[in-house]
């Protein structure tokens, strides 16, 4: 575009500059407006240290993990997303939820046994002697009071699963005894992938969050954070002093690379930059796979996407429009085109692998014929209505799932209008009156801790204000029996199984949702780490400690 | 004494049309004699052709406007594709008609809508000077503070993604720089004596912009709109990266690009046609504005003789 | 008299531009339909938890309210809070604006290395064979989608020939062994000044690549105006009297008409600039540049409300500020710029 104007575009570049500079100068003292706690002015993040570079001898053993997102929160009272592979080095819970194909369904960390009373209102654990949290404080049963009662003081993230303690006892040194309000799996919430953490008190009163979110940790964990570089990368070391020990060939530093860009993460992992990563462009896998310097884990995860239906808006307020899109989708072309190796067709609302799922249950599978025939029962011979489904944008499994879908549903005379949109606007937009929303919302879900509850209670229950039950699905039947369900899992596994899956069976004849797939985990690592054993509790994360790097 | 002023009036209209109407033929003219602009003219209206008669210029009409094709996915150009299949398995060439559709209309639209709303207003301003002048320069500097790109991304993504929002917001951010050129180009024309004439007779401020002023504007803003058109198709393909434009699975050359990157290094086929699209159609535009640009400005047109 | 009123009054509307593009950009923001405090909790909130933060947030307050709520706090410095990251936003752009202002000025510095001698060469003699090459060059630059070209440059030099690499400002080797101590944020000048030679060479390859497909534009730009001030500079009858009298080729090309012709051309390499910031948003989506470009782009498809606001307003007190400083500057220089 023409300007008639006479610069000096050059000093004006050079104000920029200049301006520029100045903003390093600044610095606003930042507001926190969720933590009370008094936040420090930020301290300026140390310059960081150079690592030795790898000599003959000592060549330092280094984990790079490509990571695909940053990572919010480094507080454990709060810590509540993507930074629990982060945390889960560096702090430690009380139980460890193993993974599948283990003996045993929890292992001891941070208590060496527990035991509880016949109704599962009074759970003591009995701490391991011996361990220091990495600021030197020592760990004991104070520090787990405090740890688990600031967080559940908070009520940030995932601190509800302590909703149910109503006490928490200090009986000794070492022994610690929580009294619950009602019956609780307190040895399965104590293992969760959040808000279980034990952090030393001391230095929780002392420093604030920022500190932690500048880079710093005050766990028993083998890893403590040594340098982090907002947006790029973030460096553990090994604490010394870690209870565990340390054998020769295990990993000394971490290294948690943000890639965003999944092409980038690929070449990292190609080319032997990365260790570890995950989510590598999704047709490329079997390539991966092929290759002899990789390892490509897929695993079930407990992650499932469902497409949950608008139960009061026609024409889906009827049972049987509902089942017949349920026969309508085409899932093994779709898992066979799209997800191949990195999903399985869902069996239900709880995902393979985890307690409480049944491979028993009714599940829908791509029949256009009944579809039709059930679509005339309802009245809707040659189908006739428009459907909008919503997904994340972005996100190309579900714009490809959508894609898919409308075209057979085209075959029924059903137009589907499919919408990506952000998350939250989705949200926003099922939680406004059910007439006006979305007829599906296509969204992951996962567990806080390992119970089929998490599924069953958070998307099926009665909800009086709409939170997370965006199929508006109310059935007092259903909500007693996973209610009371939850009531006997601390105290009666066998028989709680029983009753979710009779859950689950109401729900899958009443086609409150269509259970498309169950996500398997895909990680891929080069071969020359060994020990590493997947486990869908804690998604994404590797524990180092468990690693060693073979020559 | 009402004859004599009509019988002026009509005298002055007839002498300009006549002196416009022998501009406009030198120009064209001139323009037939630069080949790259004749060349870029043609390869627009291929590309405009190729968009409108895009189902009879493929086997694969459906999928060009998304019916899937999964189990054909990702296969590189052969004879059945020329140009490979995209993640769904659908033709990319069919992709590539069909997406023509709406990268190019965005192009068309955006610049047509900014006119509309940058012409009018610029002229005004030019014209009358004074106060209007100054609030609707000062409107226009409100817009133009904006990081176009932010300011259309913001706007497409508060009123969610869809063709007509992501028109509506980068002509939003595309009209300033009309009204500018506009009023510029009215500050000038308003001083010539034509326009000192017309008013003397008593012709109405409306009437003199528009049977005089306009008339006298209208060649550089058509090139300026012309290499426009390029740039606005530029950033509808921007914003479609970005996710904001057209929904899947409409095509879209912008949004082919974006969701073809994580494939691009090892299966090009898809994202690299698209982004060759783009490319050939706003080099085109930019070709032929260059050469419209130098055929409406008699110092620069090539010799006529 | 004049010139100081004419002064007065532009500082003014300045002032009340910007205090429009804050107010517009706040409701286009809180348009956008989402749920800020849903967001600020996280992923499976509870109804208590977004009750909670919506009272911290003052999201419970009317429209207007949180509109000065935000300019108090703004005039204190304080830009917000990200949504998403939980930092404050001046923090995230003392992260990533260096970045992206390195990546900018570095296309700059390609405009003016490649733009500026192609583009007096080109005018001076026009119509040949390198003029030719040089139009059909700068035109296809200013034709060519960035990201396309971004994909191809990595397609070319970093799968077909090795020689680049693909993605971001140093690699993981470099930032463990060699680290960039952070001065300014330049990756160039903090290694250089460091001494740090290693990295410098490593930011140096990370860096071509962006900053080429960034410029190009700029450089196709500069080209085209370089050479048509150029080709009227030389029509001047003082060229023909340099000529004449002997003065070397070079001399009469770079120095006499070089001088004439370069004010225009810094006027597009300011436009280039302002021009650049908006495209830097797509280059680094594709190198997996840490800058400004990536951190809004995620921002907007994330609605996060605070850093979207705030960051449109930064960059438009930069634009308004260029603008009124342009402004002025032809005021002083050019009387009849006043007289309006």
């Amino acid at each position: 575009m023409d300007r008639e104007r006479y610069p000096s575009s050059v000093l004006a570049v050079g104000l920029l500059i200049v301006a520029l500079l100045a903003t390093q100068c600044t610095t606003p003292t930042p507001q926190p407006t969720v933590e009370e706690k008094p936040a420090e002015v930020a301290e300026a993040t140390a310059a960081p240290q150079p690592t030795e570079p790898p000599t003959a001898e000592a060549a330092p053993n280094i984990f790079v993990y490509a990571h695909p997102t940053s990572f919010p929160d480094l507080d454990p009272a709060i810590s509540y997303s993507n930074d629990s592979v982060i945390m889960s080095n560096c702090y430690e819970t009380l139980t460890f939820y193993n993974p599948p194909g283990s003996d045993t369904l929890l292992a001891p960390v941070l208590a060496t046994d527990w035991e509880t009373n016949e109704e599962a209102t009074e759970w003591t654990f009995h701490l391991r002697q011996g361990v220091t949290f990495q600021d030197g404080e020592p760990f004991n049963a104070e520090a787990v009071k405090y740890s688990i009662e600031k967080t559940k003081e908070l009520g940030v993230g995932a601190a509800y699963i302590w909703d149910a303690v109503e006490t928490v006892e200090v009986v000794d040194e070492s022994t610690i005894k929580f009294k619950l309000s009602y019956p609780a799996p307190l040895d399965l919430v104590a293992s969760a992938g959040y808000a279980a953490w034990i952090y030393s008190p001391k230095t929780y009163e002392q420093k604030g969050t920022e500190w932690f979110n500048e880079g710093h940790c005050a766990g028993t964990g083998p890893y403590t954070i040594e340098n982090y570089e907002r947006g790029s990368r973030l460096v553990m070391t090994r604490n010394e002093n870690y209870w565990g020990g340390w054998r020769a060939g295990q990993f000394d530093k971490i290294v948690f690379e943000i890639v965003e860009d999944p092409v980038v993460r690929q070449q990292m992992i190609e080319a032997g930059t990365a260790s570890f990563t995950y989510e590598p462009p999704p047709d490329n896998l079997p390539a991966l796979a092929a290759r002899d310097d990789l390892v490509v884990y897929t695993n079930p995860s407990y992650q499932n996407l469902l497409g949950l239906l608008n139960t009061h808006k026609p024409p889906l307020d009827n049972k049987l429009v509902r089942q017949a899109l349920s026969y309508s989708f085409p899932y093994a072309q779709f898992i066979e085109g799209v997800m191949q190796d990195r999903a399985t067709q869902a069996h239900g609302p709880v995902p393979a692998g985890m307690w409480g799922h049944s491979d028993d249950l009714l599940q829908y599978s791509y029949d256009l014929e009944k579809a039709k025939q059930l679509l005339a029962e309802a009245g809707y011979p040659d189908g006739g209505f428009k459907l909008l489904l919503t997904y994340a944008a972005g996100d190309l499994d579900e714009q490809q799932l959508g894609e898919l879908w409308k075209a057979d549903l085209a075959k029924l005379g059903i137009e589907l209008e499919i919408q990506g949109m952000n998350w939250e606007a989705q949200w926003d937009l099922s939680k406004s009156d059910p007439q006006n929303a979305q007829d599906v919302l296509v969204m992951y879900w996962w567990p806080d801790y390992i119970s089929p509850y998490s599924f069953l209670y958070s998307m099926f229950h009665s909800e009086e204000e709409i939170l997370f039950n965006l199929a508006y699905y109310s059935s007092p039947e259903y909500d007693q029996l996973i209610d009371t369900a939850y009531e006997l899992s601390g105290s009666d596994r066998a028989k709680a199984t029983d009753m979710f899956i009779q859950a689950q069976q109401i729900l899958i004849d009443d086609a409150v949702s269509l259970y498309f797939y169950d996500l398997g985990n895909t990680h891929i690592a080069r071969t020359n780490v060994t020990g590493y054993a997947d486990n869908p509790a804690y998604p994404h994360v590797v524990f180092v400690y468990q690693l060693t790097q073979a020559e | 004494m009402a004859t004599t002023p009509n019988v002026e009036r009509a005298g002055l209209q007839t002498e300009h049309r006549t002196a416009r109407f022998r501009e406009y033929h030198l120009m064209l003219q001139a323009f037939r004699r630069d080949i790259l602009a004749v060349l870029s003219l043609v390869v627009i209206v291929l590309f405009v052709l190729g968009a409108i008669l895009a189902p009879l210029l493929t086997p694969y009409a459906g999928q060009g406007r998304g019916d899937p094709n999964i189990l054909e996915k990702f296969r590189p150009p052969s004879s059945a594709h020329p140009l490979g299949t995209d993640y769904l398995g659908r033709d990319v060439w069919a992709r590539i008609l069909f997406g023509g559709r709406s990268s190019l209309s965005i192009g068309f639209l955006v610049v047509t809508v900014a006119s509309v709303i940058g012409i009018p207003l610029g002229a005004t301003a030019g014209y009358y000077g004074g106060w209007i002048d100054n609030l609707i320069m000062r409107i226009t500097d409100m817009f133009l503070a904006f990081p176009p790109l932010l300011l259309a991304i913001a706007i497409a993504a508060a009123l969610g993604p869809s063709f007509i929002n992501a028109m509506i917001a980068i002509a939003f951010t595309w009209w300033p720089w009309y009204a500018r050129l506009v009023r510029a180009q009215t500050l000038s024309l308003r001083e010539q004596y034509f326009v000192e004439a017309a008013r003397s007779i008593g012709v109405s401020d409306v009437t003199i912009i528009v049977r005089h002023i306009l008339p006298n504007v209208l060649a550089p803003v058509l090139v300026q709109a012309t290499m426009d058109i390029g740039s606005a198709i530029l950033t509808g393909a921007a914003i479609s990266f970005v996710g904001l434009g057209v929904r899947p699975p409409t095509p879209d050359w912008g949004e082919m690009i974006s969701t073809g990157r994580i494939y691009f290094i090892e299966r090009p086929w898809f994202a690299g046609s698209a982004g060759a699209a783009i490319f050939l159609v706003t080099l085109a535009f930019n070709l032929l504005g260059d050469a419209m640009r130098d055929v409406a400005d008699p110092r620069t047109r090539r010799a006529v003789a | 008299m004049h010139k100081w009123e004419y002064v007065i009054r532009r500082l003014a509307m300045a002032v009340v531009v910007l205090a429009s593009v804050s107010i517009i950009t706040f409701v286009i923001a809180r348009i956008i339909p989402s749920d800020p405090a849903a967001a600020w909790v996280g992923s499976h909130p509870t109804q208590e938890q977004i009750a909670k933060a919506r009272q911290q947030l003052g999201l419970d307050r009317p429209l207007y309210e949180q509109y000065l709520r935000y300019m108090r706090s703004l005039l204190r410095g304080d830009l917000g809070t990200s949504v998403r990251s939980h930092q404050p936003v001046a923090t995230d752009l003392k992260t990533f604006l260096p970045a992206t202002m390195e990546l900018v000025l570095a296309g700059m510095v390609m405009a003016i290395v490649i733009g500026i001698p192609l583009g007096v060469l080109s005018g001076a003699r026009k119509g040949g064979p390198l003029d030719h090459v040089t139009r059909l060059f700068s035109i296809a630059g200013v034709s060519m989608p960035t990201f396309w070209l971004g994909l191809l440059l990595q397609l070319l030099f970093f799968k077909r020939l090795g020689l680049l690499p693909l993605g971001s400002r140093v690699s993981t080797e470099i930032a463990l062994y060699h680290p960039v101590t952070r001065i300014t944020g330049f990756y160039l000048v903090d290694t250089a000044v460091t001494g740090n030679w290693v990295a410098f060479k490593d930011a140096l390859n990370h860096i071509i690549l962006p900053a080429f497909t960034l410029g190009t534009y700029a450089i196709g730009l500069t080209i085209r105006m370089t050479r048509s001030t150029m080709i009227e500079v030389l029509n001047e009858k003082y060229i023909l009297a340099a000529r004449v009298s002997g003065l070397p080729e070079r001399t009469v090309l770079f120095v006499l008409a070089l001088k004439n012709a370069i004010i225009p051309t810094i006027t597009v390499l300011g436009l280039s600039f302002v021009y650049s910031l908006t495209g830097a948003l797509l280059v680094e989506v594709i190198f997996s540049w840490p800058g400004l470009g990536t951190y809004v782009t995620n921002a907007v498809l994330s609605i996060d409300f605070p850093v979207i606001v705030s960051v449109t307003l930064v960059v438009a007190v930069f634009y308004v500020f260029i603008n009124l400083f342009l402004d002025l500057v032809q005021a002083m220089i050019d009387p009849r710029v006043t007289l309006q």
